[in-house]
Protein backbone atom coordinates (compact mmCIF):
# COMPACT_ATOMS: atom_id res chain seq x y z
CA UNK A 1 0.00 0.00 0.00
CA UNK A 2 1.83 3.28 -1.44
CA UNK A 3 -1.42 5.22 -0.92
CA UNK A 4 -0.16 8.05 1.97
CA UNK A 5 -4.13 9.38 2.40
CA UNK A 6 -5.24 5.52 2.81
CA UNK A 7 -2.70 4.21 4.76
CA UNK A 8 -3.64 7.21 6.83
CA UNK A 9 -6.98 6.64 6.78
CA UNK A 10 -6.28 2.88 7.94
CA UNK A 11 -3.95 4.19 10.91
CA UNK A 12 -6.65 7.05 12.10
CA UNK A 13 -9.75 4.72 11.43
CA UNK A 14 -7.38 1.92 14.03
CA UNK A 15 -6.87 4.88 16.11
CA UNK A 16 -10.55 5.67 16.70
CA UNK A 17 -11.44 2.18 16.60
CA UNK A 18 -9.52 1.83 19.68
CA UNK A 19 -10.88 4.86 21.14
CA UNK A 20 -14.07 3.42 21.07
CA UNK A 21 -12.98 0.16 22.96
CA UNK A 22 -11.06 2.45 25.86
CA UNK A 23 -14.53 4.04 26.51
CA UNK A 24 -16.63 0.64 26.42
CA UNK A 25 -13.92 -0.87 28.69
CA UNK A 26 -12.73 2.20 30.46
CA UNK A 27 -9.22 1.15 29.90
CA UNK A 28 -6.18 3.28 29.07
CA UNK A 29 -6.19 4.17 25.50
CA UNK A 30 -2.42 3.57 25.18
CA UNK A 31 -3.33 -0.29 26.12
CA UNK A 32 -5.99 -0.44 23.91
CA UNK A 33 -4.09 1.03 21.02
CA UNK A 34 -1.44 -1.23 21.85
CA UNK A 35 -3.50 -3.99 21.66
CA UNK A 36 -5.46 -2.64 18.48
CA UNK A 37 -2.28 -2.42 16.72
CA UNK A 38 -0.76 -5.91 17.35
CA UNK A 39 -4.42 -7.59 16.34
CA UNK A 40 -4.67 -5.29 13.19
CA UNK A 41 -1.22 -6.23 12.14
CA UNK A 42 -1.63 -9.57 12.06
CA UNK A 43 -4.99 -9.49 10.50
CA UNK A 44 -4.45 -7.28 7.47
CA UNK A 45 -0.58 -8.70 7.47
CA UNK A 46 -2.40 -12.53 7.13
CA UNK A 47 -5.55 -11.74 5.06
CA UNK A 48 -4.90 -8.42 3.24
CA UNK A 49 -1.52 -6.88 2.50
CA UNK A 50 1.82 -8.37 2.79
CA UNK A 51 3.47 -6.20 5.38
CA UNK A 52 -0.01 -5.35 7.71
CA UNK A 53 0.02 -1.76 8.82
CA UNK A 54 3.76 -0.77 7.21
CA UNK A 55 5.04 0.56 10.79
CA UNK A 56 8.04 1.16 9.18
CA UNK A 57 6.96 4.04 6.74
CA UNK A 58 9.12 6.97 7.25
CA UNK A 59 6.41 9.37 7.93
CA UNK A 60 4.77 6.88 10.28
CA UNK A 61 7.96 6.63 12.35
CA UNK A 62 8.46 10.20 12.67
CA UNK A 63 4.58 11.06 13.91
CA UNK A 64 5.22 7.81 16.20
CA UNK A 65 8.72 9.46 17.42
CA UNK A 66 7.18 12.73 17.72
CA UNK A 67 4.60 11.11 19.89
CA UNK A 68 6.71 9.21 22.56
CA UNK A 69 8.84 12.70 22.64
CA UNK A 70 6.05 14.94 23.52
CA UNK A 71 4.24 12.13 25.63
CA UNK A 72 7.34 12.06 27.52
CA UNK A 73 7.90 15.48 27.87
CA UNK A 74 4.37 15.87 29.51
CA UNK A 75 5.29 13.06 32.17
CA UNK A 76 8.26 15.07 33.02
CA UNK A 77 6.17 18.29 33.13
CA UNK A 78 3.64 17.34 35.60
CA UNK A 79 6.53 16.92 38.39
CA UNK A 80 5.86 19.14 40.63
CA UNK A 81 9.31 20.28 42.46
CA UNK A 82 7.65 21.44 45.56
CA UNK A 83 7.58 17.90 46.37
CA UNK A 84 11.46 17.53 45.99
CA UNK A 85 12.39 19.84 48.79
CA UNK A 86 10.44 18.20 51.52
CA UNK A 87 11.87 14.67 52.06
CA UNK A 88 14.40 14.75 49.18
CA UNK A 89 16.27 11.60 50.62
CA UNK A 90 14.24 9.82 51.57
CA UNK A 91 12.35 9.98 47.89
CA UNK A 92 15.86 9.60 46.50
CA UNK A 93 16.48 6.37 48.10
CA UNK A 94 12.97 5.08 47.54
CA UNK A 95 13.08 6.01 43.92
CA UNK A 96 16.26 4.77 43.00
CA UNK A 97 15.46 0.95 44.78
CA UNK A 98 12.48 1.05 42.58
CA UNK A 99 14.44 1.32 40.05
CA UNK A 100 17.75 -1.03 40.74
CA UNK A 101 15.76 -3.53 42.39
CA UNK A 102 13.87 -4.39 39.06
CA UNK A 103 16.63 -3.21 36.63
CA UNK A 104 19.13 -5.46 38.14
CA UNK A 105 16.86 -8.00 38.78
CA UNK A 106 15.52 -8.50 35.74
CA UNK A 107 18.73 -8.20 34.20
CA UNK A 108 20.27 -11.51 36.07
CA UNK A 109 17.20 -13.49 35.25
CA UNK A 110 16.85 -12.24 31.34
CA UNK A 111 20.60 -13.07 31.34
CA UNK A 112 20.98 -16.73 33.62
CA UNK A 113 17.55 -17.99 33.08
CA UNK A 114 16.05 -17.21 29.46
CA UNK A 115 19.84 -16.97 28.70
CA UNK A 116 19.57 -14.12 26.63
CA UNK A 117 22.81 -11.98 25.62
CA UNK A 118 24.36 -9.07 27.38
CA UNK A 119 22.50 -6.16 25.72
CA UNK A 120 18.84 -7.72 25.23
CA UNK A 121 19.34 -8.44 29.13
CA UNK A 122 20.23 -5.03 30.16
CA UNK A 123 17.52 -3.51 27.70
CA UNK A 124 15.36 -6.18 29.47
CA UNK A 125 16.36 -4.46 32.85
CA UNK A 126 15.57 -1.48 31.53
CA UNK A 127 12.11 -1.96 29.63
CA UNK A 128 10.77 -3.52 33.77
CA UNK A 129 12.25 -1.00 36.29
CA UNK A 130 9.63 1.44 35.01
CA UNK A 131 6.74 2.59 37.25
CA UNK A 132 3.48 4.51 36.28
CA UNK A 133 3.72 7.80 38.23
CA UNK A 134 -0.20 8.36 36.94
CA UNK A 135 -1.16 5.05 38.50
CA UNK A 136 -0.09 5.96 42.03
CA UNK A 137 -1.31 9.03 41.62
CA UNK A 138 -4.65 7.50 40.62
CA UNK A 139 -4.72 5.46 44.08
CA UNK A 140 -3.86 8.41 46.16
CA UNK A 141 -6.47 10.25 45.02
CA UNK A 142 -8.76 7.63 45.56
CA UNK A 143 -7.55 6.81 48.87
CA UNK A 144 -7.33 10.87 49.43
CA UNK A 145 -3.41 10.72 50.47
CA UNK A 146 -2.28 12.69 48.01
CA UNK A 147 -1.92 15.40 50.36
CA UNK A 148 -0.07 13.89 52.94
CA UNK A 149 3.80 14.35 53.24
CA UNK A 150 3.95 9.92 52.48
CA UNK A 151 1.60 10.68 49.09
CA UNK A 152 4.07 13.20 48.03
CA UNK A 153 7.26 11.36 48.58
CA UNK A 154 6.18 8.03 47.19
CA UNK A 155 4.95 10.46 44.02
CA UNK A 156 8.40 12.07 43.93
CA UNK A 157 10.26 8.70 44.20
CA UNK A 158 8.06 7.37 41.25
CA UNK A 159 9.40 10.26 38.86
CA UNK A 160 13.06 9.35 40.60
CA UNK A 161 12.20 5.69 39.43
CA UNK A 162 11.05 6.81 35.60
CA UNK A 163 14.23 9.09 35.97
CA UNK A 164 16.41 6.51 36.28
CA UNK A 165 14.57 3.93 33.48
CA UNK A 166 15.21 6.88 31.17
CA UNK A 167 18.59 7.76 32.20
CA UNK A 168 19.20 4.03 31.99
CA UNK A 169 17.89 4.24 28.55
CA UNK A 170 19.69 7.10 27.28
CA UNK A 171 23.41 6.01 27.98
CA UNK A 172 24.05 2.40 28.32
CA UNK A 173 23.42 1.77 25.20
CA UNK A 174 25.39 4.59 23.91
CA UNK A 175 29.34 4.43 23.32
CA UNK A 176 30.56 6.78 25.66
CA UNK A 177 32.58 9.31 23.14
CA UNK A 178 32.98 13.13 22.86
CA UNK A 179 29.83 13.37 21.66
CA UNK A 180 28.47 12.08 24.56
CA UNK A 181 30.09 14.83 26.62
CA UNK A 182 29.20 17.37 24.35
CA UNK A 183 25.60 16.04 24.88
CA UNK A 184 26.10 16.05 28.52
CA UNK A 185 27.70 19.63 28.57
CA UNK A 186 25.15 21.21 26.29
CA UNK A 187 22.05 20.05 27.84
CA UNK A 188 22.76 20.74 31.38
CA UNK A 189 23.67 24.59 30.38
CA UNK A 190 20.24 24.31 28.64
CA UNK A 191 18.57 22.71 31.51
CA UNK A 192 19.96 25.14 33.63
CA UNK A 193 19.05 28.09 31.25
CA UNK A 194 14.93 26.99 30.49
CA UNK A 195 13.63 27.84 34.25
CA UNK A 196 14.57 31.34 33.71
CA UNK A 197 14.52 31.63 29.53
CA UNK A 198 11.24 30.13 29.15
CA UNK A 199 8.84 32.50 31.47
CA UNK A 200 10.74 35.64 30.12
CA UNK A 201 10.05 34.13 26.37
CA UNK A 202 6.50 33.17 27.16
CA UNK A 203 5.37 36.45 28.64
CA UNK A 204 7.35 38.47 25.75
CA UNK A 205 5.80 36.76 23.35
CA UNK A 206 3.54 34.15 24.07
CA UNK A 207 -0.44 34.19 24.04
CA UNK A 208 -0.73 34.58 20.72
CA UNK A 209 -3.04 32.42 17.44
CA UNK A 210 0.38 31.52 15.98
CA UNK A 211 0.85 28.98 18.99
CA UNK A 212 4.14 30.36 19.44
CA UNK A 213 4.80 28.49 22.96
CA UNK A 214 4.11 25.16 21.19
CA UNK A 215 6.46 25.60 18.70
CA UNK A 216 9.28 26.62 21.04
CA UNK A 217 8.63 23.49 22.96
CA UNK A 218 9.04 21.27 19.96
CA UNK A 219 11.50 23.26 18.68
CA UNK A 220 13.60 22.54 22.08
CA UNK A 221 12.82 18.96 22.03
CA UNK A 222 13.59 18.39 18.31
CA UNK A 223 17.32 19.99 19.03
CA UNK A 224 18.10 17.88 21.99
CA UNK A 225 16.34 15.11 20.69
CA UNK A 226 18.83 15.52 17.75
CA UNK A 227 21.70 16.03 19.61
CA UNK A 228 21.02 13.14 21.79
CA UNK A 229 20.98 10.46 19.08
CA UNK A 230 23.68 12.00 17.26
CA UNK A 231 25.91 11.28 20.64
CA UNK A 232 24.33 7.90 20.96
CA UNK A 233 21.87 8.49 22.76
CA UNK A 234 17.76 8.29 22.95
CA UNK A 235 15.52 11.28 22.53
CA UNK A 236 12.99 11.04 24.99
CA UNK A 237 16.39 11.19 27.61
CA UNK A 238 16.44 15.26 27.48
CA UNK A 239 12.46 15.21 26.18
CA UNK A 240 12.12 13.36 30.05
CA UNK A 241 14.27 15.95 31.68
CA UNK A 242 12.91 19.17 30.64
CA UNK A 243 9.90 18.29 31.09
CA UNK A 244 10.99 17.86 34.55
CA UNK A 245 12.99 21.68 34.51
CA UNK A 246 9.76 23.07 33.00
CA UNK A 247 7.42 21.69 35.34
CA UNK A 248 7.67 24.27 37.64
CA UNK A 249 6.91 26.79 35.02
CA UNK A 250 4.98 25.52 31.76
CA UNK A 251 3.80 22.65 33.30
CA UNK A 252 1.87 24.98 35.52
CA UNK A 253 0.38 26.87 32.20
CA UNK A 254 -2.60 24.55 31.72
CA UNK A 255 -3.74 25.96 28.58
CA UNK A 256 -0.43 25.18 26.79
CA UNK A 257 -0.59 21.53 28.24
CA UNK A 258 -3.89 21.17 27.33
CA UNK A 259 -3.10 22.70 23.51
CA UNK A 260 -0.49 20.03 23.81
CA UNK A 261 -2.52 17.19 24.71
CA UNK A 262 -4.55 17.77 21.73
CA UNK A 263 -1.86 17.44 19.57
CA UNK A 264 -0.22 14.40 21.29
CA UNK A 265 -3.71 12.89 21.84
CA UNK A 266 -5.26 13.38 18.90
CA UNK A 267 -2.86 12.63 16.30
CA UNK A 268 0.76 11.88 17.57
CA UNK A 269 0.18 8.61 20.56
CA UNK A 270 -1.99 6.83 18.50
CA UNK A 271 0.80 6.22 15.76
CA UNK A 272 3.05 5.81 18.36
CA UNK A 273 1.12 3.39 20.56
CA UNK A 274 -0.43 1.26 17.32
CA UNK A 275 3.00 1.34 16.04
CA UNK A 276 4.47 -0.62 19.24
CA UNK A 277 1.82 -2.90 19.46
CA UNK A 278 2.36 -3.72 15.29
CA UNK A 279 5.43 -5.06 15.86
CA UNK A 280 4.30 -7.34 18.51
CA UNK A 281 4.37 -11.13 17.10
CA UNK A 282 1.89 -13.15 18.11
CA UNK A 283 3.02 -16.10 16.85
CA UNK A 284 6.27 -15.59 18.94
CA UNK A 285 3.80 -14.88 22.01
CA UNK A 286 1.67 -18.25 21.29
CA UNK A 287 4.99 -20.18 20.58
CA UNK A 288 6.65 -19.36 24.16
CA UNK A 289 4.53 -18.03 26.91
CA UNK A 290 6.67 -19.28 29.48
CA UNK A 291 9.33 -16.58 28.63
CA UNK A 292 6.49 -13.82 29.07
CA UNK A 293 5.26 -15.39 32.66
CA UNK A 294 8.78 -15.78 33.43
CA UNK A 295 9.51 -11.94 32.62
CA UNK A 296 6.43 -10.89 34.28
CA UNK A 297 7.00 -12.86 37.51
CA UNK A 298 10.80 -11.31 37.57
CA UNK A 299 8.93 -7.64 37.58
CA UNK A 300 6.34 -8.22 39.66
CA UNK A 301 8.61 -9.65 42.37
CA UNK A 302 11.82 -7.59 41.74
CA UNK A 303 9.60 -4.80 42.51
CA UNK A 304 7.63 -6.39 45.11
CA UNK A 305 10.69 -7.07 47.02
CA UNK A 306 12.04 -3.24 46.98
CA UNK A 307 8.54 -1.45 47.06
CA UNK A 308 6.58 -3.43 49.99
CA UNK A 309 9.24 -3.27 52.92
CA UNK A 310 9.70 0.91 51.87
CA UNK A 311 5.84 1.31 51.99
CA UNK A 312 5.99 -1.18 55.23
CA UNK A 313 8.66 0.59 56.70
CA UNK A 314 5.58 3.79 55.78
CA UNK A 315 3.27 2.16 58.53
CA UNK A 316 1.41 1.30 55.38
CA UNK A 317 0.18 -2.24 56.05
CA UNK A 318 -1.69 -5.22 55.40
CA UNK A 319 -3.86 -4.26 51.93
CA UNK A 320 -3.01 -0.92 51.84
CA UNK A 321 0.56 -1.81 51.38
CA UNK A 322 -0.23 -4.71 49.13
CA UNK A 323 -2.35 -2.31 46.83
CA UNK A 324 0.36 0.35 46.80
CA UNK A 325 2.63 -2.29 45.96
CA UNK A 326 0.85 -3.96 42.97
CA UNK A 327 -0.07 -0.84 41.51
CA UNK A 328 3.93 0.71 41.75
CA UNK A 329 4.69 -2.25 39.86
CA UNK A 330 2.75 -1.07 36.63
CA UNK A 331 4.55 1.59 33.27
CA UNK A 332 3.00 0.87 30.60
CA UNK A 333 4.92 3.84 28.41
CA UNK A 334 8.29 4.08 29.48
CA UNK A 335 8.00 0.10 29.06
CA UNK A 336 7.00 0.39 25.23
CA UNK A 337 9.20 3.09 24.36
CA UNK A 338 12.24 1.11 25.95
CA UNK A 339 11.25 -1.89 23.90
CA UNK A 340 10.90 -0.29 20.90
CA UNK A 341 14.06 1.51 21.65
CA UNK A 342 16.16 -2.09 21.61
CA UNK A 343 13.87 -3.03 18.80
CA UNK A 344 14.49 -0.16 16.22
CA UNK A 345 18.56 -0.29 17.45
CA UNK A 346 18.83 -3.95 16.96
CA UNK A 347 19.31 -4.86 20.36
CA UNK A 348 16.41 -7.02 20.55
CA UNK A 349 15.19 -9.40 18.57
CA UNK A 350 11.84 -8.87 17.45
CA UNK A 351 10.78 -12.22 19.20
CA UNK A 352 12.47 -10.75 22.51
CA UNK A 353 10.60 -7.53 21.72
CA UNK A 354 7.44 -9.22 21.60
CA UNK A 355 7.77 -10.72 25.18
CA UNK A 356 8.98 -7.89 26.60
CA UNK A 357 5.88 -5.70 25.61
CA UNK A 358 3.70 -8.52 26.25
CA UNK A 359 5.23 -8.23 29.85
CA UNK A 360 4.72 -4.60 29.94
CA UNK A 361 0.85 -5.28 28.95
CA UNK A 362 0.50 -7.81 31.46
CA UNK A 363 2.41 -5.93 34.34
CA UNK A 364 0.38 -2.84 33.35
CA UNK A 365 -2.98 -5.15 33.55
CA UNK A 366 -2.62 -7.56 36.12
CA UNK A 367 -1.68 -6.14 39.05
CA UNK A 368 -4.65 -4.02 38.14
CA UNK A 369 -7.04 -6.37 38.26
CA UNK A 370 -5.64 -8.32 41.51
CA UNK A 371 -5.24 -5.02 43.33
CA UNK A 372 -9.10 -4.05 42.41
CA UNK A 373 -10.27 -7.22 43.11
CA UNK A 374 -8.63 -7.90 46.09
CA UNK A 375 -6.38 -5.76 47.85
CA UNK A 376 -8.73 -3.24 47.27
CA UNK A 377 -8.29 -1.58 51.09
CA UNK A 378 -11.88 -2.13 52.15
CA UNK A 379 -11.46 -1.26 55.74
CA UNK A 380 -11.47 2.01 54.43
CA UNK A 381 -14.85 1.62 53.31
CA UNK A 382 -16.86 1.79 56.24
CA UNK A 383 -19.16 -0.81 57.60
CA UNK A 384 -18.65 -3.07 54.44
CA UNK A 385 -20.57 -6.22 55.70
CA UNK A 386 -18.24 -9.46 55.95
CA UNK A 387 -20.41 -11.70 56.05
CA UNK A 388 -23.99 -13.00 55.50
CA UNK A 389 -25.09 -12.55 58.52
CA UNK A 390 -24.11 -8.53 58.81
CA UNK A 391 -25.34 -7.82 55.40
CA UNK A 392 -28.74 -8.93 57.10
CA UNK A 393 -27.97 -6.71 60.02
CA UNK A 394 -27.49 -3.78 57.76
CA UNK A 395 -30.70 -4.72 55.23
CA UNK A 396 -32.91 -4.59 58.88
CA UNK A 397 -30.91 -1.77 59.78
CA UNK A 398 -32.10 0.31 57.17
CA UNK A 399 -35.95 -0.83 56.65
CA UNK A 400 -36.03 -0.01 60.88
CA UNK A 401 -34.97 4.01 59.77
CA UNK A 402 -38.24 3.07 57.23
CA UNK A 403 -40.44 2.19 59.26
CA UNK B 1 -38.99 -2.36 72.14
CA UNK B 2 -41.15 -0.22 69.72
CA UNK B 3 -40.71 0.97 66.56
CA UNK B 4 -38.53 3.29 65.25
CA UNK B 5 -40.55 6.86 63.92
CA UNK B 6 -39.27 7.74 60.57
CA UNK B 7 -38.63 11.48 60.84
CA UNK B 8 -37.62 12.01 57.27
CA UNK B 9 -34.12 11.84 55.44
CA UNK B 10 -31.82 15.04 56.81
CA UNK B 11 -28.91 14.16 54.51
CA UNK B 12 -29.28 13.39 51.11
CA UNK B 13 -26.51 12.08 48.92
CA UNK B 14 -27.12 12.10 45.13
CA UNK B 15 -24.84 10.10 43.13
CA UNK B 16 -24.05 12.34 39.84
CA UNK B 17 -22.58 11.80 36.74
CA UNK B 18 -24.00 13.99 34.36
CA UNK B 19 -26.18 11.40 32.49
CA UNK B 20 -29.83 11.83 31.64
CA UNK B 21 -30.65 9.30 34.68
CA UNK B 22 -28.35 11.24 36.97
CA UNK B 23 -30.43 14.10 36.27
CA UNK B 24 -33.44 13.05 36.76
CA UNK B 25 -31.94 11.40 40.02
CA UNK B 26 -31.27 14.85 40.90
CA UNK B 27 -34.65 16.13 40.33
CA UNK B 28 -36.06 14.04 42.51
CA UNK B 29 -33.30 14.05 45.51
CA UNK B 30 -34.25 17.71 44.97
CA UNK B 31 -37.53 17.39 45.26
CA UNK B 32 -37.55 15.48 48.36
CA UNK B 33 -34.37 17.48 49.91
CA UNK B 34 -37.18 20.30 49.57
CA UNK B 35 -40.14 18.70 50.91
CA UNK B 36 -38.17 17.61 54.11
CA UNK B 37 -35.62 20.41 54.91
CA UNK B 38 -32.63 18.15 54.22
CA UNK B 39 -29.61 19.18 53.31
CA UNK B 40 -28.36 17.79 49.95
CA UNK B 41 -25.19 16.29 49.39
CA UNK B 42 -24.04 15.62 45.62
CA UNK B 43 -20.80 13.76 44.63
CA UNK B 44 -19.62 12.92 41.30
CA UNK B 45 -16.78 10.34 40.91
CA UNK B 46 -14.03 10.62 38.38
CA UNK B 47 -13.25 6.94 37.28
CA UNK B 48 -9.95 7.06 35.87
CA UNK B 49 -8.86 4.61 33.18
CA UNK B 50 -6.97 1.64 33.99
CA UNK B 51 -4.21 1.55 34.04
CA UNK B 52 -4.10 5.20 34.51
CA UNK B 53 -1.15 6.27 31.72
CA UNK B 54 0.64 9.98 32.97
CA UNK B 55 -0.38 12.77 30.56
CA UNK B 56 -4.14 10.74 29.59
CA UNK B 57 -4.94 10.52 33.59
CA UNK B 58 -4.93 14.40 34.06
CA UNK B 59 -6.35 14.98 31.09
CA UNK B 60 -9.43 12.97 31.84
CA UNK B 61 -8.88 14.34 35.42
CA UNK B 62 -9.11 17.96 34.46
CA UNK B 63 -11.77 17.30 31.26
CA UNK B 64 -14.14 15.71 34.23
CA UNK B 65 -13.68 18.64 36.62
CA UNK B 66 -14.49 20.94 34.42
CA UNK B 67 -17.52 19.65 33.60
CA UNK B 68 -18.64 18.86 36.47
CA UNK B 69 -18.02 21.98 37.75
CA UNK B 70 -20.57 23.42 34.68
CA UNK B 71 -23.10 21.28 35.64
CA UNK B 72 -23.03 22.57 39.25
CA UNK B 73 -23.80 26.10 38.23
CA UNK B 74 -27.60 25.27 37.48
CA UNK B 75 -27.77 22.88 40.74
CA UNK B 76 -26.59 25.57 43.30
CA UNK B 77 -29.01 28.25 41.12
CA UNK B 78 -31.65 25.35 41.45
CA UNK B 79 -30.67 25.04 45.41
CA UNK B 80 -30.96 28.31 46.15
CA UNK B 81 -34.05 28.76 44.52
CA UNK B 82 -35.65 26.61 46.27
CA UNK B 83 -33.64 27.13 49.63
CA UNK B 84 -32.27 23.67 50.16
CA UNK B 85 -28.50 23.92 51.46
CA UNK B 86 -26.50 22.22 48.93
CA UNK B 87 -22.90 20.45 49.25
CA UNK B 88 -20.67 19.28 45.96
CA UNK B 89 -17.94 17.20 45.85
CA UNK B 90 -15.99 15.69 43.01
CA UNK B 91 -13.91 12.69 44.18
CA UNK B 92 -11.77 10.34 41.92
CA UNK B 93 -12.14 6.81 42.10
CA UNK B 94 -14.47 3.42 41.91
CA UNK B 95 -18.20 4.93 42.11
CA UNK B 96 -19.52 2.33 43.87
CA UNK B 97 -16.77 2.83 46.59
CA UNK B 98 -16.54 6.45 46.51
CA UNK B 99 -19.91 6.88 47.02
CA UNK B 100 -20.51 4.57 50.20
CA UNK B 101 -17.26 6.51 51.61
CA UNK B 102 -19.18 9.87 51.05
CA UNK B 103 -22.24 8.40 52.60
CA UNK B 104 -20.52 7.62 55.68
CA UNK B 105 -18.05 10.75 56.04
CA UNK B 106 -21.36 12.79 55.54
CA UNK B 107 -23.81 10.21 57.77
CA UNK B 108 -26.41 10.10 54.87
CA UNK B 109 -29.85 8.74 55.71
CA UNK B 110 -30.40 8.51 51.93
CA UNK B 111 -28.44 7.33 48.88
CA UNK B 112 -30.35 8.69 45.60
CA UNK B 113 -28.94 6.84 42.56
CA UNK B 114 -30.01 7.20 39.13
CA UNK B 115 -30.53 3.44 37.08
CA UNK B 116 -28.68 2.90 34.32
CA UNK B 117 -29.82 0.26 31.45
CA UNK B 118 -26.31 -2.03 31.05
CA UNK B 119 -25.62 -4.65 28.42
CA UNK B 120 -24.90 -8.20 29.93
CA UNK B 121 -21.58 -7.97 28.95
CA UNK B 122 -21.33 -4.28 30.45
CA UNK B 123 -22.59 -5.53 33.72
CA UNK B 124 -20.17 -8.83 33.48
CA UNK B 125 -16.59 -6.77 32.85
CA UNK B 126 -17.97 -4.30 35.05
CA UNK B 127 -20.52 -4.24 36.96
CA UNK B 128 -23.35 -2.40 38.23
CA UNK B 129 -22.48 0.26 40.79
CA UNK B 130 -25.98 0.61 41.85
CA UNK B 131 -26.04 -3.11 43.03
CA UNK B 132 -22.69 -2.26 45.05
CA UNK B 133 -24.19 0.63 46.13
CA UNK B 134 -27.06 -1.59 47.60
CA UNK B 135 -25.04 -4.42 48.76
CA UNK B 136 -23.02 -2.48 51.23
CA UNK B 137 -24.72 0.77 51.98
CA UNK B 138 -25.27 1.50 55.83
CA UNK B 139 -28.41 3.40 54.77
CA UNK B 140 -31.35 3.01 52.75
CA UNK B 141 -30.71 3.45 49.14
CA UNK B 142 -33.20 4.67 46.43
CA UNK B 143 -32.38 3.60 42.42
CA UNK B 144 -34.54 6.01 40.39
CA UNK B 145 -35.87 4.57 36.93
Amino acid sequence: MTNTWALSALWVGLALAATLLAIWFRISTALSEIVVGAVAQLVIGVFLVQGGLLGNTQWIAFLAGTGAIVLTFLAGAELDPAIFRTKWRETLIIGLAGFFGPFLGCTAIAHFVLHWSIMPSWLCGVALSTTSVAVVYSVMLELGFNVTEYGKSILAACFINDLGTVIALGLIFSPFTIKTLIFVVVSVAVFVALPFLTPWFFRKYGGRVSELEAKYILFLLFALGGLAVWAGSEAVLPAYLIGMVLGGTVGKDHSLIRRLRTLTFGLLTPFYFIRAGSFVSVPALIAAPATMLILFMAKMLTKAAVVFPAVRAHRYEGNSGTYYTLMMSTGLTFGTISALFGLSHNIITQAQYSYLVGTVIASAVIPTVIANSFFLPRHLLPHAPTSKKSEHAVQRRAAAEEV
Amino acid sequence: MGSTVFVGFQRILVAFDASPHAEHALDVALSMAGDMKAKLYVVAVIRPPEPAESAEFNAVLEDARERYELCFVPLRERARQKEIELETDIVVGHPAEQILHRADAIQASLIVLGKRSHTILHRWMLGSNSERVLKYAHCPVMIVH
